[in-house]
């Protein structure tokens, strides 16, 4: 862990690529700085870290960091990571993906990448709208939001992408603030540690689609608004310790959403037992 | 002048749009035939807006053929290069020296430098007759609002143009928002009172090479709060998120340090700004920097 120098996650910015496109009061580069800084903590060499992205504005991130990276096609940013981990198992992947990336073009593989448990660390950053395309419904628009394709007010509910997650069998469920960056911070680099499927659903703000249609104001008031409206409620980050059940116990009635680690298990990492299969075969084999 | 071709040139949020319709009106009302015709895509992220007008008894095609401009009106340094070619030899142009670095522009990872042009007036005067360079910006944030520079340089092309002062002043308060007319009045007459070609030999004495805001890092320490002014887009979080208001979004809608002093060093302005524009060094880390510029490898970090 380095404490020192803490600036010195710029040094993974693809710097000929700077300024990024994504607009102005966008959540999506805290979340790519918070990113950075949790991949500086952990002292990962710049080569063993691979950063997966589909389609979006969450996706656009891949390309302004110094790492292994994929950009992929829409939704299927999870697969390629599956792909990669399994024939790369030393690499740390990372996959980032969009709420319409993630929930609605790649929900299935969402829900399977965590099914199998693969040792993937899958940010989901949610916008509540399909911001590179105009602003355009998405399957976590809260009820009742406008958004382009919804002039009169969403009439769907949305996902929850945490408890989706968890009942398909992500072995790590977690949910993080754009406007809590040091917190989400530490939710990656528990992501990262962990051994398994670890998923972090990330609350980002769109202040050109999504902020503008339902007049929720700029960037800044965006960000104000999402910690009034989620709570921190898992167990605190500076022991570090996970204490099992708490999330449920501490539900809170007035609340929107809760962030912090929601759930987290031991399970067996598929990338593992794959391999422990081959050399066995091997093992076995008429050679 | 019974006709005429006008190109006005900017990029996103300038009101080049609101500027070239002032104009058709006022040669509308003047009692020419006008048509106009404009370009403004992607503006939203820092993209080029033009905009042709040509006014005369009748007028048949709403676009200017290459050289044949009259008057170039250039809202933008770059822009200003970029549409030169259109320009009529020997006819005046016009230029803000605003400049306003787009994304691609930032792209050399050695010098940490742009590839945006450097503000070369001496070259540009040899190549064009009559050049008429301004600082709208200045002018429009003196009158009242930076916003209004549009109209300022409305005022440096009014005296080009075949149309009564009166009509000008008509057809600028009829296009502005109601609230903004006085500034823009201001703003209006303090371009039309700019002397040329003074005005432009000011500025070419005054302006050196000056590409890019982001320098790079030097050898020195660096400063406490470490700005990079060309990356900034101006989303105010990090103005709004300190909490002794140590920042300030100024006239071109970056983030400048206002009161250093006051900086405790709580790096919220650092951790929430979405565009990695902003670094606070404490005082061990500048030292540590100094000492280790080049550390690399995991084996110092693990």
């Amino acid at each position: 862990m380095n404490t020192a120098a803490r600036a010195d996650y710029r040094r993974y910015l693809r710097l000929d690529m700077m300024p990024h496109i994504l607009c102005p009061g966008c959540g999506h580069g805290i979340v790519l700085q918070a990113m950075l800084r949790a991949i500086w903590r952990l002292g990962l060499p710049q080569d063993q870290v691979a950063v997966v992205g589909g389609i979006g504005c969450s996706s656009r991130m891949v390309g302004y960091v110094d790492f292994c990276t994929l950009h992929t096609t829409h939704g299927r940013a999870l697969p390629f990571a599956t792909g990669l981990k399994l024939a790369r198992p030393e690499l740390t992947v990372l996959a980032i993906v969009g709420d319409g990336d993630g929930l609605a073009i790649g929900g299935n593989h969402l829900i399977h990448a965590a099914r199998r448990n693969i040792d993937v660390t899958c940010l989901l950053l949610n916008n509540a709208i399909y911001g590179m395309t105009g602003g355009q419904v998405a399957p976590t628009t809260p009820t009742e939001m406008v958004s382009a394709t919804t002039p009169g007010g969403a009439l769907e509910p949305s996902f929850d992408s945490c408890k989706l997650l968890e009942a398909a069998g992500a072995s790590f469920v977690a949910r993080g603030l754009s406007s809590a960056p040091i917190d989400l911070e530490a939710l990656i680099v528990q992501g990262i540690q962990h051994q398994g499927f670890s998923f972090l659903e990330v609350l980002s703000d769109c202040p050109t689609y999504y902020g503008r249609y339902n007049r929720l104001g700029e960037g800044p008031e965006m960000l104000q608004a999402q910690r009034r409206h989620v709570d921190w409620v898992a167990a605190p980050l500076a022991d570090k310790a996970f204490v099992p059940g708490f999330a449920d116990t501490a539900a809170v009635a007035d609340v929107a959403l809760q962030y912090g680690v929601l759930h987290r298990e031991t399970r067996p990492e598929l990338s593992e037992q794959v391999h422990r299969l081959i050399a066995a075969s091997v093992g076995e084999g008429p050679t | 002048m019974e006709q005429g071709s006008i190109l006005l040139v900017g990029v996103g949020g300038q009101g080049v749009v609101l500027a070239s319709a002032i104009v058709a009106d006022i040669a509308l009302r003047c009692g020419f035939d006008v048509k106009q015709s404009e370009v403004h895509g992607m503006s939203q992220r820092g993209g080029v807006v033009t905009s042709h007008l040509r006014f005369g008894g009748q007028v048949h095609s709403p676009l200017i053929e290459r050289g044949q401009v009259d008057v170039l009106v250039a809202f933008e340094w770059n822009e200003a290069l970029r549409w030169l070619p259109q320009l009529r030899p020997g006819a005046p142009m016009i230029v803000n020296l605003q400049r306003q670095v787009p994304p691609g522009a930032c792209r050399d990872r050695k010098s940490w430098r742009s590839g945006y042009p450097a503000v070369a007036l001496d070259a540009l005067a040899r190549q064009v007759g009559d050049l008429r360079v301004c600082d709208a910006l200045a002018i429009a944030g003196q009158a009242g609002s930076p916003k209004a520079a549009n109209s300022a340089l409305l005022g440096v092309l009014a005296p080009l143009l075949p149309f009564p002062e009166s009509v000008w002043l008509d057809a600028l308060r009829s296009h502005v928002p109601p609230a903004t007319v006085t500034i823009n009045e201001r703003a209006f007459a303090a371009g039309r009172s700019l002397p040329f070609p003074e005005e432009t030999r000011r500025h070419a004495g005054a302006t050196r090479f000056s590409a890019n805001g982001f320098h790079g890092r030097d050898e020195s320490a660096p400063p406490r709060l470490e700005v990079i002014a060309v990356w900034c887009k101006g989303c105010d979080i990090c103005v709004r998120a300190c909490p002794t208001h140590v920042l300030a979004l100024n006239a071109a809608d970056k983030v400048a340090v206002v009161r250093p002093d006051a900086c405790t060093g709580c790096r919220l302005c650092e951790l929430l700004c979405p565009d990695f524009a902003i670094v606070v060094h404490d005082a061990e880390e500048r030292a540590a920097d100094l000492t280790a510029a080049n550390h690399s490898g995991s084996e110092a970090r693990g």
